[in-house]
Parts: C-alpha cells; sequence; structure tokens
C-alpha cells in the first residue's frame, strides 16, 4: 500500500534539539554543581604525592565476605578486622620470634609449666575502661569456652592458673609445658570483658586497637574510625577504615582498578592476570603460608587403606601446574604443609613428591590396581572447582577416575567436621604458619585424635604430643619432633599436601605500610595513603 | 465487598501456614547445618555440640517449627544465628535497599521503553529505528550479569564517572546514592525496557494506522500532537498491564544484579543466610516473599472484584 500522508511524525527540530540540550545541560549542571562525586567521594587519601608517612584519609578495603561477629573469637573466611579493632598480646616478626604488644616483656620458667607477663601500663579500651591483667585472664578463659570455636582452645585449656601479681603482671599456670603459647598470644584478640555478648552478636566491639567500630551494616560491611587515644603515640595515620563486602570477583577487581578500593585480599588467582597488567596496582605475596590447598584421602575406604596407593597419588599431582593455573603463580609447590618462614621446612620435605607419573602407574600396578574409579568433593566455587578439576585431569593420566562432587560450602563444612568425606576431597587448610606442633593440635584435618581422613596411629599421636609439650626454650629438641611430624605426614599421605599458600595483596600504588599478621589480621598502625 | 474479603482471608493463610511449614521442612533437609558452619573449618565433636546447644538445634523439629511460628506471631523475629544482628533488622535493611533498586529500575523501564517505542515507531531515520531495533535486541538478549560487567567497565572503570559498586542509602545523601544507583539499575532495567519499548512500539504504529487518524491528519492535526494526544494513550493499556507484571520480573532480577553491584539488598542476603545456614534468616524472608506475593494476588482479586461485581457474589 503506498502511503498518501506522512504518518510518522517528524523527528525533533533542530531548534527544538538546541533548546532541549541546552536545557539538559543547564539542569545537569545545575545538578552536577551541588552535587557531591561518588568516585572522588570513594577514593579518599590526602592530596599530594609524598614518599613520608601522611595523616589522614579512609582506606577503602574489598573484601568478599562479610565478618561474622559469632566467629570473632575464631579465625575464619574474613578476620581482616581483628588487629585494627583489637590488640594481641605478642606479635611475631617474620623469624617467627614473638615481639611486644600488649604484654612488654615475660619470662618462662625454666621447667616450661609457667610465663610471666609484664602488661603495658598505659593501654585503655574504646569505652575509656583500662586495660589490666584481669582483660588477659577473661581472654584466655572466654578462649577455654567450646562456645566461642576457637581453633587453639586445646593450648588455651593448658592454662590451668592465674597469679595476679597487681594490675599489669600476671601468671599464667600451665597444666604441661607446650611450644605454641605465642601462637596462643597472637591468635588471641583482647576484647572489653563487660561487653563480650553484644561482641558477638556485632552490637558492640570494643577493644583496644587502633580504631574504633563506627558502624557494621550486615552485608555491607565495617566502617571504622580513628582511635585518638590509641597507646602508639601518633597512630594510626588513617582517619578510618572501610571493609566492603564485594562477593562477585569481577566486581571486586572492578572497585580496585576504579580506584574505589585501595586494597584487598580477596582477587582470585586466575584473576591476578588482570591486576598485573594495571599500572596502579601493585600485588604482594606474604609468605605467611596461611593457607594451603591440600587432597584429602579417607583412610577408611578400600584401596585408600593401602598407603601404596595413596602414595601413588601424591607422585600423580602436578603442583607446579596446579599452582600456575590456577592460583595464579602465587604460592609454593610443596608436598609439605610448612611454608619457607616455619621451622619446620625443608626442601627435601617440599620436594618428597614431584608429578611422576610414570612411579604413580608403578606404585598403583604393585598396590594391585591399574585403574581406579574414585569420588571427590569441592566447594563449588570456582577456584575450587578449577583446582578441582586440574587433579582429576592428572589423576586420569595415571588410571585413576575421579568424579567431582561440587558441594556448597555449608555442606562441605559439615561433612569435614563430622568425618563424612568420600574417599576423596580437595580443600584448603591453614595453621602450618605458626609453631608446626599448632598444625597437628589445631587444624582439625591434621588432628591426632580424630581427622576427616580417618587416620590413627598410636605413633603419630606420640609425636605429635611429644611435639607440642616440648619446652618452648628447647629449639633443637622440637625441631627433632618436627622432623617426625613431617615424616609421617609425607609417609603415611593420609593428607596429600599440594600447594602452601600465603595471601595475596592487591593494593593501589599509594598505599603503604600494610601488614598482616600470622593469621591474616589486617595491622594499619603504620599504614598511609599519598 | 467485605465479605468477599472475608470469604478470601481464610484461603490467604491457609497458604502462608502451608508455606511456612514447606519453608521449614526444606530448610532442615539441606545438608548441613548452622552449628557445624559456625563452628569454623577446625572444630571438634565438642565446639559443634556446645554451639548446637547454644542455638536450640537439639530440640525436636516440631517444637522448634511450633517455636518459630510463635515468635513470628508475637512479632519477634529473633537473632541471626550466623550473619548476626537482629533478623528484622537484616530483613528491614535489605527491604529497603532491594525497593530503592526496584523502583529505580522501574523508572528507567519507563523512560527507556518510551523512548525506545516512540523513537522505533516515529523516526523517519532508518539510522535510528535501525539502532533502537538493535539495542532493544541486545538489551534483551544480553544476561543482565554480561551487561553489569560491561556497564562497570566502561562507566567506572574507562571512564570512572560512576562508582562500580556498593550502596548509600537514599535518605542519608541522595545525591551521592543516586549515583550508586544508575549502574545497577540500568542493568536491571535494560531487558524489560526492551520488552516494553516493543510493545509499545507495536501498539503506536497500529494507532497511528487507523482510520481516525488519517481524518484528524486530513484535518491538519499536527503530527506531534497525532503522536503524543491520540496514539500513544491508546496503546497505553497493554502496556500498563504488562509494566505490571515486570516488576515481578525486576524483583527477581535483582538477587542476581545485586551481586554484580555489591548491593546490600535482599537477594544478597538470601545468598548469605542460605550460605551460612542462617535458618531464621532464610525462614523469615521467604516466608515474607511468600507473603507479599500472597497480598499481591488478594489485591489483584480484589480490584478485579471491585471492576466486576459478578465476581464478588459468585
Amino acid at each position: 500500500m503506498t502511503e498518501l500522508y506522512p504518518l510518522t511524525p517528524p523527528g525533533p527540530s533542530r531548534r527544538s534539539t538546541l533548546r532541549a540540550a541546552g536545557g539538559g545541560t543547564l539542569l545537569l549542571g545545575l545538578g552536577l554543581a551541588g552535587c557531591r562525586s561518588a568516585v572522588s567521594d570513594s577514593s579518599s587519601a590526602p592530596q599530594g604525592a609524598s614518599a613520608v608517612p601522611r595523616r589522614g584519609g579512609v582506606l577503602n578495603v574489598a573484601v568478599n565476605s562479610d565478618f561474622t561477629p559469632a566467629l570473632l573469637f575464631s579465625q575464619s573466611g574474613q578476620s581482616l578486622q581483628h588487629r585494627l579493632i583489637y590488640n594481641t598480646l605478642t606479635r611475631y616478626d617474620d623469624r617467627l620470634s614473638p615481639q611486644p604488644e600488649l604484654a612488654r616483656s615475660w619470662t618462662y620458667a625454666k621447667d616450661g609449666r609457667s610465663i610471666t607477663l609484664r602488661l603495658r601500663d598505659d593501654v585503655t579500651f574504646h569505652n575509656g575502661r583500662a586495660f589490666t591483667a584481669d582483660d588477659v585472664i577473661f581472654a584466655v578463659k572466654n578462649l577455654q569456652n567450646p562456645v566461642r570455636a576457637a581453633q587453639l582452645r586445646s593450648t588455651a585449656a593448658t592454662v590451668s592458673g592465674f597469679e595476679k601479681r597487681g594490675d599489669h603482671e600476671l601468671v599464667l599456670k600451665l597444666a604441661h609445658p607446650v611450644n605454641n603459647l605465642f601462637d596462643l598470644f597472637e591468635f588471641m584478640i583482647i576484647a572489653d570483658s563487660e561487653s563480650v555478648e553484644d561482641a558477638v552478636t556485632g552490637k558492640k566491639l570494643i577493644g583496644t586497637g587502633p580504631f574504633r567500630l563506627k558502624k557494621w551494616s550486615p552485608g555491607s560491611g565495617l566502617s571504622l574510625t580513628r582511635n585518638d587515644s590509641y597507646w602508639q603515640a601518633g597512630r594510626p595515620y588513617l582517619d578510618g577504615v572501610e571493609l566492603r563486602v564485594i562477593p562477585q570477583a569481577d566486581a571486586l577487581i572492578s572497585s580496585l582498578r576504579s580506584g574505589q578500593s585501595q586494597l584487598s585480599f580477596n582477587v582470585p588467582g586466575k584473576s591476578l592476570g588482570v591486576v598485573k597488567s594495571d599500572p596502579h596496582l601493585t600485588i604482594s605475596d606474604y609468605d605467611t603460608g596461611a593457607g594451603a590447598v591440600y587432597l584429602g584421602v579417607n583412610t577408611a575406604i578400600a584401596p585408600l587403606d593401602d598407603r601404596t596407593v595413596r602414595q601413588a597419588l601424591a607422585w600423580a599431582v602436578d603442583r607446579d601446574r596446579l599452582l600456575a593455573q590456577t592460583l595464579g603463580g602465587y604460592g609454593l609447590a610443596s608436598a609439605a604443609p610448612w611454608p619457607k618462614s616455619s621451622p619446620a621446612f625443608t626442601e627435601a620435605h617440599r620436594t618428597h613428591y614431584s608429578h611422576d607419573p610414570g612411579k604413580a602407574r608403578e606404585l598403583l600396578k604393585s598396590a594391585g590396581h591399574s585403574k581406579l574409579e574414585l569420588p571427590l568433593l569441592h566447594l563449588a566455587l570456582p577456584s575450587e572447582t578449577a583446582i578441582a578439576e586440574s587433579i582429576q585431569y592428572d589423576l586420569k593420566q595415571v588410571g585413576v577416575h575421579v568424579t567431582l562432587q561440587p558441594t556448597d560450602p555449608a555442606t562441605g563444612q559439615k561433612k569435614l567436621i563430622s568425618q563424612g568425606m568420600p574417599a576423596l576431597w580437595t580443600m584448603g587448610h591453614g595453621f602450618a604458619q605458626v609453631q608446626p606442633s599448632t598444625l597437628a593440635v589445631s587444624a582439625y584435618p591434621f588432628n591426632e585424635a580424630k581427622n576427616t581422613s580417618k587416620y590413627r596411629s598410636a605413633e603419630y599421636t606420640k609425636v605429635v604430643r611429644a611435639a607440642w609439650t616440648e619446652p618452648e626454650t628447647n629449639a633443637a629438641a622440637a625441631n627433632a619432633q618436627h622432623e617426625k611430624i613431617s615424616a609421617i605426614l609425607l609417609d603415611e599421605a593420609f593428607l596429600i599436601d599440594l600447594v602452601v599458600r600465603g595471601q595475596v595483596q592487591v593494593a593501589t600504588d599509594g598505599l603503604h605500610g600494610v601488614t598482616l599478621n600470622k593469621f591474616s589480621y589486617l595491622n594499619l598502625d603504620n599504614a598511609y595513603l599519598v | 465487598m467485605r465479605s468477599y474479603v472475608i470469604r478470601r482471608l481464610p484461603s490467604a493463610l491457609l497458604v502462608l501456614l502451608a508455606a511456612s511449614f514447606l519453608i521449614f521442612t526444606i530448610l532442615r533437609l539441606v545438608p548441613g547445618d548452622p552449628a557445624t558452619t559456625l563452628a569454623g573449618p577446625d572444630a571438634d565433636a565438642a565446639t559443634v555440640a556446645a554451639i548446637r546447644d547454644r542455638l536450640g538445634l537439639d530440640a525436636p523439629l516440631l517444637s522448634q517449627y511450633a517455636h518459630w511460628i510463635g515468635s513470628l506471631l508475637t512479632g519477634d523475629l529473633g537473632p541471626s544465628y550466623a550473619i548476626g544482628g537482629q533478623t528484622a533488622d537484616l530483613i528491614g535493611d535489605g527491604l529497603g535497599a532491594t525497593t530503592e533498586l526496584t523502583l529505580a529500575a522501574l523508572l528507567f523501564v519507563i523512560v527507556l521503553g518510551t523512548a525506545f517505542g516512540v523513537l522505533g515507531a516515529t523516526s523517519r531515520s532508518r539510522w535510528i529505528r535501525t539502532a533502537v531495533r538493535v539495542t532493544t535486541t541486545a538489551a534483551l538478549a544480553v544476561p543482565p550479569f554480561v551487561s553489569g560487567v560491561l556497564l562497570v567497565l566502561l562507566f567506572a572503570v574507562i571512564l570512572g564517572v560512576l562508582p562500580p559498586g556498593g550502596r548509600v542509602a537514599f535518605l542519608t545523601a541522595p545525591d551521592l546514592a543516586a549515583q550508586y544507583l544508575v549502574l545497577p539499575a540500568l542493568c536491571l532495567a535494560l531487558p524489560s525496557a526492551a520488552v516494553l519499548g516493543r510493545y509499545l512500539k507495536d501498539g503506536i504504529e497500529r494507532g497511528l494506522a487507523e482510520d481516525y487518524i488519517r481524518t484528524a491528519t486530513a484535518a491538519g492535526v499536527a503530527p506531534r500532537r497525532l503522536l503524543w494526544r491520540h496514539a500513544l494513550p491508546n496503546a497505553l493499556p497493554p502496556v500498563v498491564t504488562l509494566l505490571g507484571m515486570q516488576v515481578g520480573h525486576l524483583l527477581g532480577g535483582a538477587v542476581l544484579v545485586e551481586a554484580i553491584f555489591a548491593w546490600p539488598g535482599l537477594g544478597q542476603l538470601a545468598e548469605q543466610g542460605l550460605q551460612r545456614r542462617d535458618y531464621p534468616v532464610v525462614q523469615d524472608l521467604l516466608l515474607l516473599l511468600v507473603a507479599v506475593f500472597v497480598l499481591v494476588q488478594l489485591l489483584t482479586d480484589l480490584v478485579y472484584a471491585w471492576l466486576d461485581p459478578r465476581i464478588r457474589w459468585e
């Protein structure tokens, strides 16, 4: 049909276009003139470049999960805020030597059955109350309570008595010597005893740390402001810290690249390449070894009850490829759990198992197997799935066909604790970054009395107990025990370590002075923005 | 009318009761529980048992259910197990954020949908019509998790004019809040705006082809007046119905968009609650959503009954 009339109205005329554009510009101009920019508002840093510390500015930290108040006294997936709001008694240096914090100094009894702590007398909590020896007594007793879910509860439980010598001197009496007491002192945050029940519900977080809690918005994150009465003179430099929850990895990286956040420890390994190419972002790898990737083996299920088969699996995995492809190359391919900073670390242990499919096949054959079908549980998260697939590929090359069982974290956690794991699983563990005995008494997968692998051995129990109760003063004897623990772990292969990981920090180039303690508590005492 | 409402209420309450029982049962059937989640990765059996006892998870299931319903009836939603804080506060905060996002998205849907419809139907420039067609096709085809990332990349990373995520409450600082809202609302709105635009375009084209428009044109009525006073209003009724349906779509889509833009709404809360098996939060949240849908259904029925008296007497 031919159109007789122009049924469509004409487009905007030049005059009306100009009029609209002019009006729009005016409105936009008026709007923006009285309007702050959310972009510049979120990246507040003191102006001007400087190599010396500068006061002021708010640091935005991107985290992928929120603070969980119920886990305040344990190490959870997100413990960054612990050392911002609270202090600890001591902190380790890079050589695992304890340094003073709220405890000025200490003296161990010769028999290793007590320790005398001399505490700072110039410290107050955020509510103005003075810090005294009673607060340390409360902190230890608090961790002895199973409800607090503190991983170092067994060490806290060795403290069998307290002897106060004034407000700022205290003797802790021990049921038996332990050599990981300073792990406890670095792990145990000193919280205000009067408000502890409000702390575990997130209502009040009162400590002696450099920042006070301004607001916690569940799901959004924590807002902290400078503690002007902090016991370290002139610290902190920053006016505040915002811990912002950004669960999605791409959004978290965009937040860093756009300058909305200046710091994160949650960039997935496979995304670190994108970050590397950004000239304004720097990557630092903390050799804390606070985490490790492992392949768990259920020793109660045939044929995994045969040590030879377990050893074959340990030879089959290509740790270097797994590290490069799934973790961005950040970490240490290792057959043993220890990071380089651990007194138990040796190069021989690290390379005890290398990638040798031929040897793996040979061992399987000697055990009477040419082909195996096994399930492998892993957490249904992108990074964990990539690790599981990498293991699956390697095992297939030696005739072990693995069926992946993706599982949500809560279910995985329950199966781990209740010993409900299938034949194989892959997860992460911590606690190898401090005194080696802590791993076997506090990290559940390694626990000598009850572990997910259902591995029990009188020899392992004996060695672990001996290592744990060796007086801290006897380093040579302790090292001999560590050697025995490593030998059993490697030989029995009930838990096959693959990669030791530290924390990978991504920060904008204007941020300086950030450190983490051994338990991944963020320390910003000396941090500043330029 | 009042008797009609009274007749409808029992069935609505029955639906809510059945839903509450289903929600409670299904949550308990999901593997994992709050105690093991809260116990941390290195917990022993004593820790798990102590936490289970503290949370009251040792009690028989029926007793736990009765306790939950009893608390709801007294208006006490209780504390969250794992996330922390009071469940009522958590849901209140999330509801505010999700409502804000949905309303902003709805605004974008109306503005963009109208623009797509009018330009697509009336522009004399083939280039503009093609551009509108390509844009609406892309908006429909590209899922929000892709368009969201692209929007962030363009406006936050490359241009650096808008924040890539997060939220400032509207009542706290409207100027900042609006900037945080733009990208997630736009991402959420794009598919619905495309659907609306296509419906509107067809409606306007049909309207402009009507005889009375030809007559009016012959009588010298200005084309712009024909569009805005006659064709567009006549195309609106089906579009308004469609818009109502899109509100549900927006609420559902908000869950995904909230994750991309770190928007702390109900979707994020539900995801967190499920991850940690935070029974009170997930139970109350799901029941709230059921209640909203039951309420909407009830209101719709009431409007129909008000419009058509025959329904009231059936």
